[in-house]
């Protein structure tokens, strides 16, 4: 089975302050932590796991500059087969759309079974990547994958509904699926393996490699366009609970009753 | 001395003596020799280790923990009685090579025997044996009756066989030396001659055909067990005798420390693989060491893990490695054959469980007390580097791992923010932030967690007001400073550690700075013994024991009376670099204190539960936290206030008080917090 990944650079933001930049359309970066995109962490791992366990190849695809190898080197040592950067100037700036269209462009010729992404990214978290591919390849597609089971010709796939409800679907190959967190346990690669990794082969393309014309990318290619960031208002409600173990839990109950977080 | 000599021109059924003894001796030396040969394949099969620098310590320590045995009285009457025994062999070992070329007709022992050396060492000889016979009766009682815990597994019947073959070496000798002074018509041994006169007097009485008989039975017995025995000990336990001298001799010079990836290798990366995976990737010395074990336990009676019911026993690793690598390299080629078709099993899986390697907190309480100095840590480590390797470590890990790598700091939290504890800790003087090029004379290395952790900043604190009160110029290096990677060597990933030694050596070599001085152990330790060895680094409690003899540092405030303090000793300030007295040093001089040692302190410490596995993988069947039993350790010694130089050690104690309920009878405090608190 032939698997193609598409896999996102975004910086570490739990535990970061925030600072919008001077644009106010984005944030400022440089003392930031960068690292693969936590869902697409699974969905290589996942595609790592479906090669291990019937055999054929991975191939990792990402867009952006130069600073997405180290991302793709680590995915190469998770077990990527090889890695393809499109780095181009002309990229930025576009929105999910511009993006589906240029990785639709430099997928299209290859051979696949299967094509993944993260159900969203950590950062702009729009979540459209996935299923625009799947429109635009116009393959079978199915978002917030939780399993896979691979049979001859065809897999299915659990998909995570609200409230803890699950549905699972047959679908024919080739497929594009959208993978969820917790669909496995991504593995930690050592520094030894990243290095080990090196010999993989990580090629790059630029903008005019593609077929596809300069007006679908970046900017220009993009529907819509961020028109300003803004942080969450600080608002004042934290409430210090007072009295013994007794009282605190009585009034702590009453507030998770009242926000409906408790019946 | 009396001689043996006619035997061997005695004829028996035609042929000479000397003969039947020179046929003796070729087989049980050539096979002997066999054994020893096939134990030395195994022994080669391992990597490089570097054993032979630093000659003149390790003859000291051979003397002192080879000869003198100096671990041996930890246990007191199976130390003694292994002295004993020990001493025995020593002294009746030109005894033996006396009975035995007398067969051979080679009197080389004449001369020496002859001489005054001769009644002195006759004397010695007959004192020993009748010692030696004492110890083994000693210590098969002690094995049968006493039945130490730490018995379990280990090879029982051996060890009486072994015992019974000593007994009978010394009873043969006793009657042949009995039965040659009252033949020989020299009338009863001589009164100075304890074993001699025992014998003579069970003698007296006998006809001398009949002292004859038993002069020849009890001579040939003699030889022949002496010959069984030697053949017997490179197949058990018992190889030890061999090997044990050796090992003490070829042991780690330098605790605290890790060995690398491979010995002689400068970059990792150039290695096929990183770690042990097959027995082959033990070192030589370590594969030594399994053969070395003697299988007395000390290791896991005095184990942690072993103790709350992990699943590792320190002694049992090591037999269950023995028994593999016995299998792996049979005495006998046609042993091989026996376990054709079936997969061989692994030795990290298979022989060695990933949990048994998760459990040990690398606390060096076995290598403390084996007294022929087995490593545990080193090869455990080793072993989690296959596991770190081959991503079988714990999923808990990986945030971990990923975050040192990403952020610096095992807590997920961006490395910029390193140095915002400052603005937790209350009132606190100026801290300079060193930047390349400056000039200071202590560096204070925060490390990740009392960088971090809200419970462990509080202790870093407590740092800077000692400093300043005492006047010291120092600095912190706030985002400039990455995690020291004490924890990540530990849990076996190699390579991130290396990452993390080389940033921060980086960053250190821009800085002129006379010391380092660190709030955790660990960091201490990694940076004195992990680092390239240029640093000079202290733990708090030596520096500001330093201070305070000094006259740096005057505490004034008595602690409030009525408590009772103890201090516990962390595992990488004690056992690991020999600290013990600095922390001791500075409770005796707070005014009002009143202190008492734990009965297991010093280098006999019990591990809080450890600074890196423990924070992050939950280990399957423990029975109760170590620090829970270290809790009561310290309540049973009668202490109100335990006293930690290890902001884990803390974390640890005051969990285990929580959760034991135990919050009024006794509490937690960090040394330097507790001297901050005297000063004004």
């Amino acid at each position: 089975m032939d698997i193609i990944v598409c896999v996102k650079r975004v910086p570490e933001t739990a535990e970061a302050d925030i600072i919008i930049d001077s644009s106010g359309k984005d944030i400022q970066t440089d003392h930031l932590a960068f690292g693969i995109n936590e869902w697409d962490d699974y969905a290589v791992e996942e595609a790592v796991r479906i090669k291990e366990a019937h055999g054929g190849t991975v191939t990792v695809v990402s867009l952006g500059n130069a600073e997405v190898q180290p991302v793709l080197r680590r995915t190469l040592a998770m077990g990527a087969d090889e890695a393809l950067l499109l780095n181009d100037p002309v990229f930025t700036g576009g929105d999910s759309y511009a993006i589906a269209k240029t990785l639709h462009a430099a997928l299209k010729d290859k051979k696949f079974d299967l094509l993944l992404t993260g159900v969203q990214a950590g950062d702009d978290g729009y979540g459209q990547v996935g299923p625009m591919l799947g429109e635009l390849f116009q393959l079978p597609s199915a978002s917030m994958v939780t399993r896979i089971e691979v049979a001859d010709e065809k897999i299915t796939v659990t998909r995570e509904l609200e409230g803890g409800m699950g549905e699972n679907c047959e679908l024919t190959l080739p497929s594009v699926l959208s993978i969820q967190t917790g669909i496995n346990e991504p593995r930690y690669v050592s520094i030894m393996g990243l290095r080990k990794a090196k010999s993989k082969t990580l090629s790059e393309v630029g903008a005019d490699a593609l077929p596809i014309s300069g007006d679908d990318l970046g900017a220009s290619g993009a529907l819509t366009e961020v028109a300003s960031l803004y942080l969450p208002p600080v608002e004042k409600t934290a409430e210090m609970l007072e009295g013994d173990t007794e009282t605190v839990s009585a009034k702590m109950m009453d507030i998770l009753k009242k926000k409906g977080v408790v019946g | 001395m009396l001689s043996a000599y006619h035997l061997a021109s005695t004829t028996y059924w035609g042929i000479p003596g000397f003969c039947i003894a020179w046929l003796l001796f070729l087989t049980a030396v050539g096979l002997f020799g066999m054994l020893i040969w096939r134990r030395y394949l195994l022994i080669r099969a391992g990597q490089p280790d570097p054993r032979f620098h630093d000659i003149p310590k390790r003859v000291k320590d051979l003397i002192v923990y080879g000869l003198v045995q100096k671990r041996q009285p930890r246990y007191l009457v199976s130390g003694a009685i292994h002295l004993m025994i020990f001493w025995g062999f020593v002294v009746l070992s030109i005894r033996t090579i006396d009975l035995v070329t007398q067969g051979l007709q080679l009197p080389v022992m004449v001369p020496l025997l002859s001489s005054g050396f001769g009644t002195l060492y006759e004397i010695a000889k007959d004192l020993f044996e009748l010692l030696v016979l004492v110890a083994c009766v000693g210590a098969a009682f002690y094995r049968a009756i006493r039945r130490p815990d730490r018995y379990q597994g280990s090879h029982s019947m051996d060890a009486y066989l072994i015992l019974s073959m000593i007994s009978a070496l010394m009873v043969t000798d006793i009657l042949f030396e009995g039965s040659v002074y009252l033949a020989d018509g020299a009338g009863p041994s001589p009164a100075w001659l304890p074993a001699a006169g025992l014998a003579g007097a069970l003698l007296s009485g006998m006809e001398t055909s009949s002292l004859l008989t038993l002069q020849g039975v009890t001579y040939w017995v003699h030889l022949v067990i002496l010959y069984v025995f030697l053949n017997l000990l490179p197949l058990g336990k018992h190889f030890h005798v061999i090997t044990a001298l050796p090992n003490v001799f070829l042991k780690k010079t330098q605790k605290g420390s890790l060995k690398p990836a491979r010995w002689g290798v400068e970059d990792f990366e150039t290695l096929e693989s990183l770690g042990a995976e097959k027995l082959e990737d033990l070192t030589w010395k370590h594969l030594l060491d399994l053969v070395t074990c003697t299988e007395c336990g000390r290791c896991s009676d005095n184990c942690p893990a072993h103790a709350v019911g992990r699943p590792l026993s320190p002694k049992m690793l090591t037999l269950h490695l023995r028994a593999h690598a016995y299998d792996r390299y049979p005495v006998l080629p046609s042993d091989k054959n026996s376990s054709e078709g079936k997969e061989p099993p692994k030795m990290v899986g298979d022989i060695v469980t990933p949990d048994e390697l998760w459990s040990c907190t690398t606390c060096g309480a076995c290598e403390e007390e084996c007294p022929v100095f087995i490593e545990y840590i080193d090869k455990i480590v080793d072993m989690r580097r296959h596991l770190i390797e081959s991503a079988q470590n714990p999923n808990t890990f990986n945030p971990v791992l990923m975050s040192l790598e990403r952020n610096f700091n095992p807590l997920g939290k961006p490395n910029v923010k390193r140095a915002d504890w400052l603005n937790e800790v209350g009132e606190i003087p100026p801290v300079k932030r060193l930047k390349a090029g400056d000039t200071v004379d202590v560096l204070y290395f925060v490390d990740s967690f009392p960088s971090f952790d809200p419970g462990f900043q509080p202790i870093a604190g407590s740092l800077v007001r000692g400093l300043a009160a005492a006047g010291v110029d120092f600095g912190i290096l706030g985002p400039l400073e990455k995690d020291s990677g004490h924890q990540v060597r530990r849990m076996g990933e190699e390579g991130l550690f290396q990452l993390l030694m080389e940033e921060n050596m980086e960053t250190l070599e821009q800085i002129n700075f006379n010391r380092i001085v660190t709030t955790d152990p660990h960091a201490f330790n990694t940076l004195k013994n992990d680092y390239p060895g240029t640093l000079k680094v202290v733990h708090y409690s030596e520096f500001f024991w330093e201070l305070l003899q000094a006259g740096h540092l005057k505490p004034i405030k008595a602690v409030a009376s009525g408590d009772v303090y103890t201090y516990h000793d962390p595992c990488y300030l004690g056992r690991h670099n020999g600290i013990y007295d600095s922390p001791r040093g500075i409770l005796s001089v707070i005014p009002g204190i009143t202190s008492v040692d734990m009965a297991r302190c010093r280098d006999r410490s019990f591990c809080c539960g450890g600074a890196d596995i423990t924070l992050w993988h939950e280990i399957p069947n423990e029975k109760r936290r170590m620090a829970s039993m270290r809790v009561e350790m310290a309540m049973a010694a009668g202490a109100t206030v335990l006293v930690t130089a290890c902001p884990f050690c803390q974390l640890h104690f005051e969990d285990a008080i929580k959760t034991d309920g135990l919050e009024d009878r006794i509490r937690v405090v960090d040394l330097m917090t507790l001297l901050v608190s005297t000063l004004s």
